[in-house]
């Protein structure tokens, strides 16, 4: 079996509102789930037109493995996205009818990891950006259906802690979701209708606040605000961080270079020595400590001040979309 | 080899430069060949012509950088490339095994970095020519693009010419007023082949934020939005020059294509399109053999410049 992404016309088998304009479309596309990662997003081609003109990127909300016996349809395989109607490209996609077919790309991208060591997962939502975490919710609760046992999987030991954050009760997506997964999430919204009173980032702070979180791992989707806040407790704190970005793409496989982060780079110093001196790995990668750019060298003595903090852009469609926050520049 | 088994021909010759056909992904929408790899068989393709490179590596712009438009996009990548060195060792190897013509197109800041690249490129195993991006600013000249200014295009392609054999295309730009002179100095100053048009500068404006949604304000504009002006061009500078001409804007289609092949494309490049269909220049390429066999022609070159007039 070949792992490059897939082109396929997906047929869709539910296409509904959740609510005002939040909608879920479930697609069978086997070829995909069968290769598909948490995290990881399919390019979406709204029509068969030429405008709108580019394909939009979406990241999975659940992924249904191939099975055996299939019971349901979905047990051929397939995927489910959640969208927003944000422009004229998600209103049209919301025309399409269930059992028409839609053309899908992927899966592309790098999804969500584990770290050994990290037991317990802290789920960070804000608005539609609750459905990628959906999936891997999932998975690291062993629930996706795969093929070696459930029991067998290592990442369903992990312990889920799910935070929820919307701008109002109808904007606060995945909790029935949740408790399919016997999890009960925190919820938060800004006008106080469901939950606390706050942000998903309020959750988070006083999580982080009255717990242990030695083998805590955050992982986040939202809004840019929200995720750089979780960015800034998670180095406050000391916790690694991933989190899934959302960025203007065009191709998504790596080729336009249209949807770039703009991340540190690890080995500027092994770039200079391009005369091909040796280089080892304790003196290759500066560690950047702090936002004021103090650079500290390992075994280098004094630390140097550097301006300008080596940086690059990286493709988020091909290196993300899910990033270690310690990697990005928060600007 | 390019002779179908019902004598359909398909390839096409640029004067020096054989390709099996006349479809070529066009620079900086196909990566370096690699990314597309698996999604399509590159061997399909007449040729590739790979992201736009420089001598040293460049980081490219600050997001965002691409932009949807009404049928077409915006971008402003800031020409970032892996540099000539990085491209040689990292990208060469697999373009070597990719059994596809590659040629590779470059750019840079001053006339002689344009010749640099040029020579250390020449006799690299496995590039079958060099495409000159030369909508950039001549650093020596005040920042003027190369490609709006006959005199520039002339000396910058002179200095290219006198820097290598290989098979030379120049690109140019639509962001000028008479595109025939422009592609005429490019002709007597040694180029192979003329490639047109590379993107229209346009920009974007959020009206919620009054801000431009390109961080670099203003971007190209390419797709389906920009094929009359690139088809317009084509057809002045086929007239213009006795160089073939590679059409490029806006094809998507098998139609699209043969309408600048009519208007005297010898090939064509498909760009953006590949965003939205990676399987696009397959298809392009099918549609043109249909069109061939209904319209009873054995060749694409005897289609290129058959546009009836009055």
């Amino acid at each position: 079996m070949n792992l490059y992404p897939k082109e396929v016309k997906a047929k869709i088998l539910l296409h509904r509102r959740i609510s005002a304009d939040y909608f879920r479309l479930r697609l069978l596309c086997p070829e995909i789930a069968r290769l598909a990662h948490p995290g990881q997003f399919v390019m979406v081609r709204v029509n068969e037109l030429k405008d709108p003109f580019l394909r939009r990127p979406f990241s999975f909300s659940q992924i249904f493995l191939p099975q055996e016996k299939k019971k349901k349809p979905m047990d051929e395989g397939g995927v489910e996205i959640c969208y927003q109607v944000v422009g004229r490209g998600t209103s049209l996609m919301t025309h399409h009818l269930e059992g028409h077919r839609i053309d899908l790309l992927g899966p592309l991208g790098r999804g969500f990891w584990t770290e050994e060591g990290r037991t317990r997962a802290i789920l960070v939502g804000g608005g539609i950006g609750v459905a990628p975490l959906l999936s891997w919710a999932q998975e690291l609760r062993g629930i996706r259906q795969r093929k070696k046992k459930p029991g067998k999987n290592p990442e369903a030991k992990t312990e889920v802690l799910f935070l929820v954050g919307g701008k109002s009760k109808e904007k606060v997506l995945g909790i029935p979701e949740c408790r399919k997964m016997d999890l009960e999430p925190l919820v938060a919204t800004e006008d106080g209708s469901l939950g606390i009173k706050g942000m998903a980032t309020d959750l988070l702070e006083r999580e982080l606040l009255v717990g242990q979180y030695d083998s805590t791992l955050l992982y986040a989707c939202g809004p840019m605000r929200m995720l750089a806040r979780v960015a800034q407790m998670a180095y406050q704190f000391t916790v690694p961080c991933q989190v899934l970005l959302e960025s203007r793409m065009a191709c998504g496989v790596g080729a336009c270079l249209g949807c770039t982060v703009k991340v540190r780079e690890e080995d500027s110093q092994k770039a200079e020595r391009r005369d091909g001196s040796s280089s080892t790995s304790e003196e290759a990668a500066p560690e950047i400590e702090g936002e004021c750019g103090v650079e500290t060298r390992k075994g280098g003595g004094m630390p140097v001040i550097s301006e300008a903090p080596p940086f690059r852009y990286a493709r988020a469609c091909k290196e993300g979309p899910v990033f270690d926050t310690r990697k990005i520049f928060w600007e | 080899m390019a002779l179908k088994k019902d004598g359909l021909d398909l390839s096409v010759e640029l004067g020096p430069l054989k390709l099996k056909n006349p479809v070529i992904a066009a620079s900086g929408t196909f990566g370096y060949g690699e990314e597309y790899a698996g999604i399509i068989p590159l061997k399909s393709l007449g040729a590739l012509i790979t992201k736009g490179l420089s001598l040293e590596p460049r980081k490219g712009n600050p997001p965002p950088r691409v932009a949807e438009t009404a049928s077409g996009m915006l971008n402003a990548i800031g020409l970032e490339n892996v540099g000539l060195e990085v491209f040689l060792r990292e990208k060469m190897p697999f373009l070597r095994k990719a059994k596809c013509s590659v040629l590779v197109n470059i750019f840079g800041c001053v006339e002689e970095e344009y010749a640099e690249m040029a020579r250390r490129l020449s006799d690299v195993e496995g590039i079958a020519g060099l495409e000159a991006n030369i909508s950039c600013p001549n650093v020596k000249a005040g920042g003027t693009i190369f490609a709006t200014e006959a005199k520039l295009v002339f000396q910058v392609i002179s200095k290219i010419r006198q820097a290598t054999s290989s098979f030379l295309m120049v690109k140019l730009s639509p962001n000028v007023g008479d595109i025939a002179k422009i592609a005429v100095a490019a002709e007597e100053a040694g180029a192979d082949a003329i490639s047109l048009i590379n993107s229209l500068t346009g920009m974007a404006i959020d009206i919620k934020t009054r801000t431009p949604i390109l961080a670099n304000i203003t971007g190209g504009l390419s797709g389906p939005a920009i094929k009359p002006i690139g088809l317009r061009m084509v057809w002045q500078v086929a007239q213009a020059v006795h160089i073939p001409v590679v059409g490029i804007g806006g094809i998507t289609t098998p139609e699209d294509a043969l309408e600048y092949l009519i208007a005297g494309a010898a090939a064509i490049q498909v760009g953006s399109a590949h965003f939205i269909d990676p399987r696009a220049s397959l298809k392009i390429i099918d549609g043109i053999q249909v069109y061939l066999r209904a319209n009873d022609l054995s060749s694409v070159s005897s289609l290129v410049g058959s546009l009836k007039v009055g």
